[in-house]
């Protein structure tokens, strides 16, 4: 039973990042809010970690990183990198020193979430030569980051209540 | 602290980091990737009909400029007409995207018959991606290869910069990475070149720059820029859009023009893909008369970087 709850669980998260992934990809469904559209994955992956133990939480955080990767058509492995290693410590964050809860979840989403943008516009921008960082991070990074923060608290419950629901026996 | 480098999970983590950063490596020296390629493959066909279902009640939700009376009456009309036509609605939405998209293809097709091309729709947009590049429902399996040059009814829209088995990315001209020789040609016979290029904020106002114009060029808002097809990347002759200001340029004595395309490339939901034209990839021996600026520059017609 324990093992099968876990399976369904695992199968449940691998459907959620893919139904956000294609939410956040489909042109005209989320509208843009001052010249930025939200990563859905990001969150989903990172409110993933804070209930799963290291491997799934790097697991799912590699799988949402690719979807990023595909989606961007930049270097392929870019976000599955940095989405591993965040989930991973993530997730012994919230085993060892977190008491997982919806201000901590929350906070550790302006923190995950702020590193995440910080570093596209690094290396997805400034480091590609590309012109005018400066516009680029206040008009399209910065509106993006807040827009992506929105939804920690949406997948956190979802999370919260797929893990519960179907989390070992006690 | 020892314990935790000492960890198996850890052990997995170095292993994870360091196979990505392969797989980064990999595919930013070799281009595609076999992972995209099963990403595709898993998300082409869903994205596809999110894509469809979207327009499908967007275009049903825009009532503006409806009165109440109207409302009332359509809504009558529809609950009548929609236990019959249920099933036809679906067949006859797909039936008439095609048709669209043939009669399209068919009028650019009859002004340049050499041109071999394939309809594709828009079936995702990257909030990551600042210059609005956006994925098409059509790959190599198409026939879709990198460098295809990307178009609708109203010019020239992006470029193919990655192509996999069932989808293909585009970078639109509004990006920075796009260069693309132009001319703008008038009827006193004067013609003037440069190379189209954008930044950021031009992007964000779905504009593009036309650069390396003489500081006494005759261009003026309003004249039709098309593409130069000097670098026979482009075919000739593609309208790119319409002048919409000369401006003084910011590093040198030329001057530029701020172009707005004919086509919001921000939100396009439908192109066509230039698969074959003729002098695709030959060097032509005759370039476009230049007026002024480096005529290097104009030669630099390159894309996709």
């Amino acid at each position: 039973m324990t093992d099968f709850n876990r399976v369904v669980r695992y199968l449940a998260y691998s459907l959620e990042l893919l139904v956000l992934f294609m939410v956040q990809e489909t042109p005209g469904l989320m509208p843009t809010i001052f010249g930025g559209r939200p990563l859905l994955v990001l969150p989903a992956a990172i409110s993933m970690a804070l209930f799963e133990s290291e491997l799934p939480a790097l697991a799912f955080g590699v799988a949402g990183g690719l979807f990023l990767d595909f989606g961007l058509s930049g270097a392929m492995g870019f976000h599955a990198l940095i989405l591993a290693v965040l989930c991973y410590f993530v997730s012994v964050l919230a085993k060892v020193y977190l008491q997982v809860n919806f201000v901590t979840a929350l906070i550790t989403g302006i923190w995950t979430a702020g590193v995440v943008v910080c570093l596209e516009w690094l290396f997805l921008f400034y480091f590609s030569g590309y012109s005018m960082p400066g516009y680029a991070f206040y008009h399209h990074y910065l509106p993006e980051y807040f827009y992506t923060l929105l939804f920690f608290p949406l997948t956190y419950l979802l999370n919260k209540g797929l893990f519960q629901a179907l989390q070992q026996p006690q | 602290m020892r314990d935790f480098f000492k960890a198996s999970s850890f052990k997995v983590l170095v292993i994870t980091v360091v196979v990505l950063l392969g797989i980064i490596i990999y595919t930013a020296s070799a281009g595609g990737s076999f992972l995209a390629n099963i990403l595709g493959f898993v998300s082409s066909p869903m994205q596809s009909i999110a894509t469809e279902t979207v327009d499908g009640a967007l275009s049903f939700v825009d009532l503006d400029g409806l009165s109440r009376e109207e409302l009332k009456a359509m809504i009558s009309d529809l609950q009548a007409e929609n236990s019959t036509l249920r099933e036809g609605q679906v067949k006859l939405y797909d039936l008439e995207q095609e048709n669209e998209q043939l009669k399209e293809q068919l009028n650019i097709a009859e002004s340049a018959p050499d041109t071999e091309m394939l309809s594709a729709s828009v079936i995702g947009r990257d909030p990551g991606d600042v210059f609005y590049g956006f994925s098409i429902n059509k790959g190599t399996l198409a026939g879709i290869s990198v460098g295809d040059p990307v178009i609708t009814k109203q010019g020239l829209v992006g470029i193919v910069t990655q192509a996999y088995a069932t989808t293909s990315k585009v970078t639109c001209i509004l990006s920075e990475n796009v260069k693309i020789g132009a001319i703008c040609k008038k009827e006193d016979g004067y013609s003037e070149s440069g190379v189209i290029t954008s930044n950021i904020q031009t992007a964000a106002g779905g504009l593009v720059r036309m650069d390396y114009l003489s500081n006494e060029t005759k261009i003026e808002p309003g004249d039709i820029i098309v593409t130069s097809g000097s670098a026979s990347i482009y075919p000739e002759n593609l309208i790119i859009g319409s002048v919409q200001s000369v401006e003084k340029s910011e590093n040198d004595i030329s001057c530029y023009a701020v172009v707005k395309p004919y086509e919001d490339i921000r939100s396009v939901k439908e192109v066509h893909i230039i698969l074959n034209f003729p002098g695709k990839g030959e060097e032509r021996e005759e370039i476009p008369p230049v007026v002024s600026g480096d005529p290097q520059n104009n030669e630099d017609a390159e894309a996709g970087k």
